[in-house]
């Protein structure tokens, strides 16, 4: 099939950028979204045109690299899905694809459709962890956990920090990622010890870093390729109340 | 040191969930409001209307709870306002086409547009009711009668409602949502009972507008 | 050649089981207050990468961490799916400490050294109880217990798991820990960094040149001691499971600054990947070795059976696995299993349009525990199957053939994990150690952390102890003359202006390497691929074009770099899987193999790691042979019957 793509392309993070577009021949529809991609940069290359720049590591949809918006879905038209999983039987012959990076203040363009996400890190650094040193734990079947909680838990923490959740979210809030570790770690006895400290933190760092505020819309989960549940943020925001009100934290 | 304090209302958890608690507070409000004004239903020319508004003006708190009353709804219209703000300051450069998995819907995107909407309703209420307090004291429902029946000014109320309306059907569910009130085994059926509650209080807010607008009791 | 490099495993002596203990006891300590006066420079965030600078900031060193991805998160090592083995036996099947050094020993072909595999196998209880303290949400049982599933070549359920993630799981536990150091300061995190170049001193390693893929810039990094955690070198293959960025290059070039690259031909193929669909393939994916707890393969009995999978009766199927390996039937190890499919397609069995693939049949599971117990152990496997295929597993069995996967081969290290530069360390799939000529599946999670949380930070002190370290700076001339190599050859791939891309380039190394040095090798076909990648070389360095600049992102200059190290690697490869004329493990010469076509191994003659010195590129290398002993498990032809 014959694809018209529009593309935003962007020398660097200062320079100005646009949307280009480029008539794509020779498209099979067994090829992934990127693959896709990997053709109309060997076509750029072969006419001496710098090809598109674009995150992509793993390819099956489970280290985050990927991602931009699709004709304005984030990921493309398919739920649970990265773009790297996203095929190109999904589409038809003399479709247009309009392709984005993701647009966040905290998630600015580096080029093309690559955008820095370290802000994602920071958040993680100021409290989505347990302290325990290397070496210190007991047995790892000291502490029963039903099995039900380590389920919920793996649900949360399935997460790969994509930043679908900010792009898909009309007010580009980091909620769903930040609430996916809050609510995996609260799920867990090991997280215990810290939630109140965590939650605090975590929130802090998010508004810090000039993400939105959560107004429910949902779309979040709904366009994150591992379908993390909506009701983590519900748990992040009563955990951020409950330490906020009972516990000691902030005297 | 009331720094935790600070750090509550200065965080966008914070703020949710305090907008969250003024939004419920004033539900609770439109709840009450609606029972009140379904009096106006009597069909006996008015006299229950008016005594229940005699009844309400004459309650020693009014003053203070109108005061409080006048503080949800500042509070609630600031905490809107600065998210908004915030939000779009999240998104400087926003997408050139725009497209949705299926969760974002009419009334969670625009939360805003439908509160400025029932904001101007609400001064023009304010305005029809309430700073023209002795004509309404005198004779509350002839006041009302009079008020709605005019096709302008019922068609107001009536638009101002369906905004109202929209915006509710998503503040129940989204405010639980923000306050952290969730459990797989009641939040569907608290969600739904948003849903019913907003259409319950739409409807019951507009048979009024409608209702005289057709002629009410008097004809 | 006579040798500068006497190559000292530094392995302890004494009964095997308290060899860890009595070696640690023995080294050289640094005590705590000394220990922030050591820089310690982390290469990679991966599994070993990771646990490694988290546990050394946790001990007080001052640790560099660099990774080429945008975050430490997404290192690789996060889509390993299957598991981690411990020897926990928690199921009470027997298993065991020594049986799990036991399978590893044998599951390696006798081609790994004992002392490393029995350290490994002890520490294997230690690394489950880490990462459930960080909070790593691995299966459980209603009674609230760890969970264990089988994988190939153990008869005993030892594999801990979290859904088909365990990689992402143990990945993340280990980010996190990093995360802690980080929000402490201990850690200086540098993201987006790709290291270029060792820099040595005096012969030891003390700093790397690294590329800022943002800005472009040459950074200089200067520690006491360096860590390699930088993986392995499947994309040799262009196609293979690997993320697209991981590569050979920082390993590679710490070869040709004198570290030995020990047993490069040792390829692990995995037999459950999703077939090839056509020329436009960028990567392979592989689907977790637990699939073959329950599917069972199979391909028609007629050759050439045109008929849907589904429609085959019965009694025309040839379960060969089952056939051919009674004992271990679908679950013998990945390299038998794998030889195995290529065997049943190259006789002419071979199913779906490419006939280069056979079933993985899940109808007995489905009909013995229902599609909902079937869906509940493998729903994310099999929804990656449809989503690449558009075939829904439930209903027709899914058509698999091996990909290149994992690679035992990799720097020499000594029992220390130190190469054979003082100061550098190499970790996890980097280095060559523990899994000899195949590895178990589920150990490759199991080493990375055991290098990192446990051994590293054991013998990286000997080091520092040891070794009368003079403080360096970056202003160090050796710098400055190694940053100038590589902006020297940053430059010449930008200034080629050739015609070809460099993806062609890595396809048609890809290509000769699959058909020469894939699953069956032979002296004629390897000789021939040694010419064709210097052919291949050769057009590159004339005909390649890299657009851009290096003043910004270039991922077109960044490939183009690791593909020219891996072009010069290959023949490394090539050559080393030349010279070793037995089979053994995933190295099949077709010379070597008895009559029943399984694998023969050549104990006499080969019962050694092949260490190869570098000469210059394009000259022979040196070959160092460590010689391996077996007091424990005794040298035996592997037999999974």
């Amino acid at each position: 099939m014959t694809l018209n793509l529009r593309i935003w392309r962007q020398k660097d993070s200062h320079a100005e950028g646009a949307i280009e577009s480029y008539e794509l021949p020779g498209v099979s529809s067994d090829m992934s979204f990127l693959e896709m991609l990997d053709i109309l940069n060997e076509q750029l290359i072969g006419k001496g045109e710098e090809p598109v720049s674009f995150d992509h590591d793993c390819r099956e949809g489970v280290c985050g690299s990927c991602g931009a918006m699709v004709n304005g879905q984030v990921h493309g038209p398919d739920t649970e899905t990265t773009l790297c999983q996203l095929h190109m039987r999904r589409f038809k012959d003399g479709d247009t694809l309009q392709v984005e990076p993701w647009r966040s203040a905290a998630f600015p363009v580096l080029k093309d459709l690559v955008v820095d996400r370290s802000s994602f890190d920071r958040i993680q650094q100021a409290g989505g962890y347990v302290s325990v040193a290397t070496g210190s734990p007991p047995d790892a079947n000291s502490v029963p956990i039903p099995k039900d909680d380590a389920e919920a838990a793996f649900d949360y923490a399935e997460c790969i920090g994509c930043g679908g959740c900010v792009a898909a979210c009309p007010n580009g809030a980091a909620m769903l990622f930040t609430a996916a570790k809050v609510a995996h770690l609260k799920k867990l006895p090991q997280g215990q010890p810290e939630r109140e400290r965590r939650v605090l933190s975590m929130v802090d760092t998010m508004d810090k870093e000039g993400f939105g505020a959560c107004t429910n819309h949902y779309e979040c989960t709904a366009a994150c390729p591992k379908g993390v549940p909506i009701d983590a943020i519900a748990t992040m925001n009563r955990e951020y109340l409950r330490a906020t009100f009972f516990s000691k934290e902030g005297v | 040191m009331l720094s935790w304090i600070e750090r509550f209302v200065s965080s966008s958890v914070g703020r949710k969930a305090l907008m969250a608690l003024t939004g419920l507070m004033l539900i609770g409000f439109l709840i009450a409001h609606l029972a009140g004004n379904l009096s106006l239903f009597a069909g006996d020319g008015g006299t229950a209307f008016d005594a229940y508004a005699h009844a309400i003006s004459s309650l020693p708190i009014l003053p203070i709870a109108e005061v409080a009353l006048a503080l949800l709804f500042l509070g609630h219209i600031y905490l809107a306002v600065k998210t908004t703000r915030e939000n779009r300051r999240a998104r400087p450069q926003g997408y050139s086409v725009t497209g949705t998995h299926g969760e974002k819907s009419f009334a969670s995107k625009t939360m805003f547009p439908t509160g400025v909407v029932i904001l101007a309703f609400l001064i023009k209420h304010l305005w029809d009711f309430r700073l023209q307090k002795e004509a309404f004291e005198e004779a509350p429902y002839a006041s009302v009668q009079q008020a709605l029946s005019d096709p302008l000014t019922a068609s107001v109320y009536m638009l101002g409602i369906l905004a109202l309306g929209i915006h509710l059907s998503h503040a129940f569910g989204s405010a639980l949502q923000s306050l952290g009130a969730n459990h797989p085994k009641y939040t569907p059926a608290l969600r739904a009972i948003g849903k019913v509650l907003a259409v319950a209080l739409t409807l019951g807010f507009i048979s009024i507008p409608i209702y005289f607008w057709l002629g009410g009791s008097s004809s | 050649m006579s040798s500068q490099f006497k190559l000292d495993s530094a392995c302890p002596s004494g009964p095997i089981e308290s060899r860890w203990d009595n070696h640690r006891f023995e080294m050289k300590q640094v005590n705590p207050a000394n220990k922030r006066k050591f820089k310690i420079l982390v290469v990679g965030t991966g599994l070993a990468g990771g646990s490694a600078a988290a546990t050394l900031a946790e001990l007080g060193y001052n640790v560099t961490s660099l990774c080429i991805q945008d975050s430490p998160r997404r290192a690789h090592s996060i889509a390993a799916q299957g598991g981690i083995n411990a020897a926990k036996n928690y199921p009470n099947d027997g298993d065991s400490i020594y049986r799990l050094f036991y399978d590893t020993v044998k599951g390696g072909d006798f081609r790994a050294r004992e002392s490393n595999v029995y350290r490994l196998a002890q520490v294997s209880n230690n690394i489950i109880d880490q990462a459930n303290a960080q909070g790593v949400p691995f299966a459980r049982e209603y009674g609230g217990h760890l969970a264990n599933r089988s994988f190939g070549g153990a008869q005993v359920s030892r594999t801990f798991y979290a859904r088909g993630a365990t990689g992402q799981q143990l990945l993340l536990g280990a980010y996190s820990a990093m995360n802690r150091q980080i929000h402490a300061g201990k850690i200086d995190m540098r993201t987006r960094r790709e290291m270029l170049d060792l820099v040595t001193i005096d012969g030891v390693a003390r700093g790397v040149i690294c590329r800022n893929l943002i800005t472009g810039e040459l950074e200089r990094y200067a520690a006491d001691a360096v860590l390699l955690c930088t993986g392995g070198y499947g994309n040799v293959f262009y196609l293979s499971t690997n993320a697209k960025a991981s590569n050979v290059t920082a390993s590679w070039r710490a070869h040709k600054r004198g570290a030995l690259f020990a047993n490069p031909c040792f390829t692990q193929i995995h037999p459950t990947c999703i077939p090839v669909s056509g020329d436009h393939q960028s990567k392979l994916t592989l689907m977790s070795e637990s699939l073959r707890n329950d599917g069972r393969i199979w391909t028609p009995k007629e050759r050439d059976d045109g008929r849907p999978g589904d429609q085959v009766p019965e009694d025309e199927r040839d379960y060969y696995l089952e056939r051919r390996y009674p004992a271990f039937g679908n679950l013998v190890p990945r390299d038998v299993a794998s030889r195995a499919a290529k065997e049943r397609c190259d006789s002419g069995y071979g199913v779906g349009n490419s006939k280069q693939a056979v079933y993985l049949d899940f109808k007995d599971a489905i009909a013995r525990d229902g599609e909902d117990a079937v869906r509940a152990k493998y729903g994310n496997l099999f929804h990656m199957y449809e989503k690449i295929t558009d075939e829904n597993p439930y209903q027709r069995p899914m058509r698999i053939f091996p990909a290149v996967h994992y690679t035992m081969g990799g720097l020499w290290v000594d029992y220390n994990l130190q190469s054979t530069i003082p100061g550098l360390f190499v970790l996890g799939e980097a280095n060559f150690s523990d899994h000899g000529a195949n590895r178990l599946g589920a150990s490759a999670l199991m080493q990375g952390l055991s290098d990192g949380y446990f051994v590293i930070p054991a013998t990286v002190c000997g080091h520092l102890a040891g070794a009368n370290l003079q403080p360096v700076t970056t202003s160090h001339e050796a710098f400055a003359a190694v940053e100038h190599e590589v902006r020297e050859k940053t430059d010449k791939l930008l200034s080629i202006g050739g015609s070809r891309s460099v993806d062609s380039f890595h396809r048609e190394l890809g290509l000769t390497m699959w058909d020469k040095c894939g699953m069956a090798r032979s002296e004629s076909g390897l000789r021939e691929a040694v010419d064709k990648i210097r052919g291949i070389r050769e057009s590159f360095w004339g005909d390649v074009r890299v657009l851009g600049e290096s003043e910004n992102l270039n991922q077109s200059l960044e490939k183009a770099g690791r593909v020219a190290d891996f072009l010069e690697f290959a023949e490394t490869f090539a050559v080393d899987a030349l010279h070793r004329s037995e089979s053994c493990g995933g190295h099949f010469r077709e010379e070597s193999q008895t009559e029943e076509g399984e694998a023969l191994r050549d104990d006499e003659n080969f019962c050694y790691a092949a260490a190869w010195e570098f000469q210059g590129v394009g000259n022979d290398s040196t070959l160092h042979k460590e010689d391996l002993s077996f007091d424990y498990v005794k040298l035996a032809q592997r037999s999974y019957k």
